[in-house]
């Protein structure tokens, strides 16, 4: 069955990233040198060539940019400077694109307007909703301190309150990104008419995605061992973090100050530390452009960057402002962190470069399901 | 005949030959030998120390034959011819032994290789003993050229020749001059104006003092030998005008093959199908539009289109790939928002500036598509009225391995180089011959690429296969310094070793006639025999072994000669 070329799809997919992929005169040198590439999922050398040829189901379907751990190597033995890498990466912001069915994803990476504009927007009204809000509500703050000497925060945002407006945004948040991995899942596996995978394979596969999930062994396997680490460490943090600011937020919020063994100031010392140092290891590497990884910034790189960084230090400083009673300080700077971090979740987990978090190893168990998947009985063949 | 008084001197060749060859044995076993007055060896014969050698003994021991053994006469015949003639004797009294290519080489067994030597410079002793003196012959060469063929090279080749004060024919089968070029729009790689570059020209050749422009002319007829050729034009139909010349260039240029052969593409099934000279009349009328009057939206440009393919023509035509780039920019200049679409087997770029402009093509937003030339052609169909095009292009592409459908409104179609159809006429004319591809065979693909196997013939540009503009230029410039030389020099020098026919032998049944490839023998019809035209006789000895009647003599290689030396192989073993 023949497929039709779309020469306009190449001028939508340089939208989405940076670099000329019409150079690349494809000797196949890239994908020879990709640590991760494999037989039955070979890239990025086959995935340039449907970028050029405009092969829009096919690249929609395809599993493999997500496979890409961008370590540069593609890059930096290419002979003709096509830089496959980057173009590993374009076509994931472009598949984010694709998978998100609101449309709003392509806005984002396509327009820097649309993405500065929709997070300063939200910014604003989480700071209307501090300044203006609460106090409507009938809250009122008090700088009156606690026994320990504390802020007492909770005075300033409600823990009920705070607590149903993470779950309303998580389940949001949840809601698109289960939406738009069901969609990968339809044009990866479900919309292949010719070959179906059982429910059996399913299961038995599934704990790739756990696996992959929390130990990301392709990263360790294409890359540096010290970038799987910083990378690793950072997913952990943030993932630690996430988990305990919605599920968890009574037990996270108090105004009473813990031991610094506690368990909840551990986990709180260890998700920032995790945090800090990936930062620290990504923004000198973007900055110093050594590392081919690193050599291409995308505005969604440094913005992704840029709000988590102010998101984690926002939350160190609440922190020691609150243990050492400085309310006012506290409560500002509580402002700041929720004018960060709301945009933030809304716009880049779902939407944007976070959701890197869900497709990479859902990918993986995607293609082990293309692995097994068998031919699909078709009318034609049973009368044959 | 005077006693013969022979040199023989047997080289090294460093250890080339002394390795398998004894040559000291070889020297002994001769030098006894009657009518040997002097056997030496040296390590190498040609150096000048070795030509010395013989050039002193010739006059010291009165010699008056020399034979030396050594390397292919191919090789050094003519050095050590040369050396006889600087010692006072005819360079036609020497012979050479191979003992090289022939011997020490090609043998692993010392003792017979040694023998073998042994035989071979007795058998060039017994022959060089008949050799006779032969006398250096030239003609004279007639300061006209006919150029036949007015595209760039033939008009390139005219004006160097006419610049130097020379009278040239240019005889032009079309009703204009120019050729190909004429109707281009731009030229690759530096997209300048074809009209620009080929107008002035074919001016300065219309005006040209030293220019006779004959158009709608062709030449059906040349007699004649290197420097004195003639033919009879009739220009318009008007009395047969003769004109005398002494060199002629071939430069009949190509012709586009014709692709409806190709079912695949339905040339003429659907008029937006067009061939890359038809693409050019659009250029060079300033829009590009299809039959239905439209802008095409999508444009695809195929490539090889009869070349590179067993079943049409088996060879490249080199210029197709760099031409559909030049159209590649054109169309994006005159339709900026159009798909193009190059369909190509392979991209040669090999020319100089040719890579880069290749480069170029690619950032203009240019779809490559790759097709297997050996296994399956693209085929294009009419499309549905849902496509939102004119035709659908079917293809395998070879890079992703997928099959693809490519929307189209408008195909060119890149084709093949052919030769002219008429070309078998001026080949019989001029007596040159084709080769399988039907474009005219060089004297020597490598060293000798204008020239022919005829004298005073050359060809130049695309009769001699296909290339762009600067190659047919130069080719151009080349033959016309060639020209210009033997002009200069008044005379050539031609065959010395020629056939002749001894009239009391020759029976008239003129076989001879018949198998010389050369058109040289012709009969004479008052005393009944063959005559062979010494000035056209190449020497190639055909007639010599077909005349029943042993009446053809060919010099330097008379029976005598001949027999004397088998005998010489024979008479050691
Ligand atoms: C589609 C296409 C595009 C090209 N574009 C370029 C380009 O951009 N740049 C470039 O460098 N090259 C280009 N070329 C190559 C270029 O056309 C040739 O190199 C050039 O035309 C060769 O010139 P020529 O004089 O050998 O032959 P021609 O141009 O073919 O001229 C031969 C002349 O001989 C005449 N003739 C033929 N038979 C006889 C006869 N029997 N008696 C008398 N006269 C006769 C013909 O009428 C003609 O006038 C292109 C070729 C093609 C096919
Ligand atoms: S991207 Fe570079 S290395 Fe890869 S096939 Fe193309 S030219 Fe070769
Ligand atoms: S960046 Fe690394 S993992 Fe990604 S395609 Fe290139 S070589 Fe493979
Ligand atoms: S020059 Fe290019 S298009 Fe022409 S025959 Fe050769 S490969 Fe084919
Ligand atoms: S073949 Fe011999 S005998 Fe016959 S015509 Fe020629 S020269 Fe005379
Ligand atoms: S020797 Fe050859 S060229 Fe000369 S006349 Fe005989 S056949 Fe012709």
């Amino acid at each position: 069955m023949s497929v039709r070329v779309h020469p306009e799809l190449r001028n939508q997919l340089m939208q989405f990233g940076i670099g000329d992929w019409n150079a690349c005169y494809h000797c196949g040198t890239c994908t020879a040198m990709c640590p991760l590439s494999e037989e039955g999922f070979l890239f990025p050398r086959k995935k340039i060539r449907l970028m050029q040829m405009g092969l829009k189901n096919e690249i929609e379907s395809s599993v493999e940019p997500w496979l890409c751990y961008y370590c540069g190597d593609c890059t930096s033995t290419c002979p003709r400077d096509a830089n496959p890498g980057e173009l590993m990466m374009s076509l994931r912001r472009y598949l984010t694109s694709i998978y998100d069915w609101t449309g709003l994803s392509k806005k984002f990476y396509t327009s820097e307007v649309w993405e500065i504009g929709s997070i300063l927007l939200i910014a604003v009204l989480v700071v209307i909703a501090f300044l203006i809000g609460l106090p409507a509500m009938g809250y009122s703050f008090t700088t009156e301190l606690t026994s320990q000497g504390g802020v007492k925060i909770n005075s300033f945002a409600p823990i009920h309150i705070i607590e149903a407006f993470d779950w309303a945004m998580a389940i949001v948040v949840g809601g698109l990104l289960i939406s738009n991995i069901l969609r990968m899942y339809y044009k990866i596996i479900w919309k292949h008419g010719h070959t179906k995978v059982t429910f059996w394979v399913h299961v038995r596969e599934f704990w790739r995605l756990v696996f992959n999930f929390s130990v990301q062994p392709k990263f360790g396997k294409c890359d540096d061992k010290r970038y799987w680490f910083s990378h690793w460490f950072l997913m952990s943090g943030y993932t630690i973090m996430f988990i305990v600011v919605v599920v968890f937020l009574p037990w996270f919020q108090t105004e009473k100050i813990l031991p610094p063994w506690h368990l909840q100031r551990a986990l709180g010392y260890y998700a920032t530390f995790g945090l800090l140092f990936g930062l620290l290891v990504a923004i000198t590497g973007r900055m110093r452009r050594k590392d081919v990884k690193f050599y291409f910034s995308h505005v969604s790189d440094w913005l992704f960057l840029v709000m988590l960084t102010l998101t984690v230090i926002t939350g160190i400083l609440i922190h020691i402002f609150r243990i050492y009673g400085m309310p006012y300080a506290t409560y500002i700077f509580y402002i700041i962190h929720m004018a960060v971090l709301v945009p933030m979740i809304l716009i880049e987990v779902p939407f944007s470069k976070w959701s890197h978090l869900a497709y990479r190893p859902f990918a993986v168990y995607f293609q082990h399901l293309k692995t097994h998947a068998v031919p699909r009985k078709t009318k034609i063949n049973s009368i044959n | 005949m005077e006693e013969p008084r022979i040199g023989v001197y047997v080289c090294w060749c460093g250890t080339n030959i002394s390795k398998m060859v004894d040559v000291e044995a070889v020297t002994n076993e001769v030098k006894a030998l009657p009518n040997v007055t002097i056997a030496k060896n040296y390590k190498y014969m040609c150096s000048d120390p070795g030509q010395d050698l013989i050039i002193k003994d010739i006059k010291l021991h009165n010699l008056n034959r020399v034979v030396v053994a050594a390397c292919s006469p191919r090789i050094h015949e003519l050095t050590f011819r040369t050396a006889c003639e600087k010692a006072g004797i005819n360079p036609y009294l020497f012979e050479m032994a191979n003992v090289r290519e022939q011997d020490s080489w090609v043998h692993t067994d010392r003792t017979e290789a040694t023998n073998k030597a042994i035989d071979l410079v007795v058998a060039a002793i017994r022959r060089v003993r008949y050799h006779e003196p032969l006398q250096k012959r030239f003609v004279n060469v007639n300061p006209a050229t006919l150029i036949i063929g007015g595209g760039i090279s033939g008009l390139t080749a005219a004006l160097e020749i006419a610049n130097a004060g020379k009278q040239v024919y240019l005889v032009e089968k079309s009703d204009q001059l120019g050729g190909q070029v004429k109707k281009f729009d731009l030229t690759f790689p530096h997209l300048s104006s074809a009209q620009q570059m080929i107008r002035p020209i074919v001016q300065r050749v219309d005006n040209h003092p030293n220019i006779s422009v004959f158009l709608e002319t062709e030449i059906r007829e040349v007699t004649g030998y290197i420097g004195n050729f003639k033919t009879a034009i009739s220009v318009n139909g008007g009395d047969p005008v003769e004109l005398e010349f002494g060199n002629i260039i071939a430069a009949v240029g190509l012709k586009p093959f014709n692709p409806e052969v190709i079912s695949e593409y339905n040339y003429k099934e659907f008029p937006d199908v067009i061939t890359s000279f038809e693409f050019e009349e659009k250029l060079l009328a300033g829009r590009i539009l299809t039959v239905y009057g439209k802008e095409p939206r999508n444009v695809a440009i195929i490539h090889c289109v009869g070349s590179r393919n067993k079943k049409y023509h088996e060879y490249c035509s080199r210029v197709c790939c760099m031409a559909a780039l030049k159209y590649v920019h054109q169309v994006r200049a005159a339709l900026p928002s159009a798909n193009i679409f190059e369909i190509y087997a392979d991209m040669r770029a090999y020319g100089k500036g040719h890579e880069e402009f290749y480069a170029l093509t690619t950032h203009r937003q240019i779809m490559f598509l790759m097709y297997d030339q050996q296994k399956k052609l693209p085929v294009i169909n009419q499309a549905d009225r849902s496509d939102n095009c004119n035709m659908i292009i079917e293809m395998d592409e070879l890079l992703s391995g997928q099959s693809i459908e490519v929307p189209v409104d408008m195909v060119i179609l890149m084709v093949n180089m052919e030769a002219q159809e008429n070309v078998k006429q001026v080949v019989r004319a001029i007596g040159v011959s084709l080769c399988g591809n039907q474009f005219f065979i060089e004297k020597h693909p490598k060293l000798d690429p204008v020239a022919t196997t005829t004298g005073g013939v050359y060809i130049i540009g695309t009769c001699q296969g296909p290339k762009d503009i600067p190659d047919s230029v130069a080719q151009a410039r080349a033959a016309a310094a060639r020209i210009l030389g033997a002009i200069a020099q008044g005379s050539v020098p031609i065959e010395v070793t020629t056939a002749s026919v001894n009239e009391l032998l020759c029976c008239g049944c003129q076989t001879c006639i018949g198998v010389c490839p050369y058109k040289a023998i012709s009969y004479d019809e008052n005393n009944k025999v063959s005559i062979v035209n010494e000035i056209l006789c190449k020497g190639c000895g055909t007639c010599g072994s077909a005349c029943p009647a042993g009446a053809i003599i060919s010099k330097h290689f008379t029976d005598l000669q001949i027999l004397s030396e088998i005998e010489g192989v024979m008479s050691m073993s």
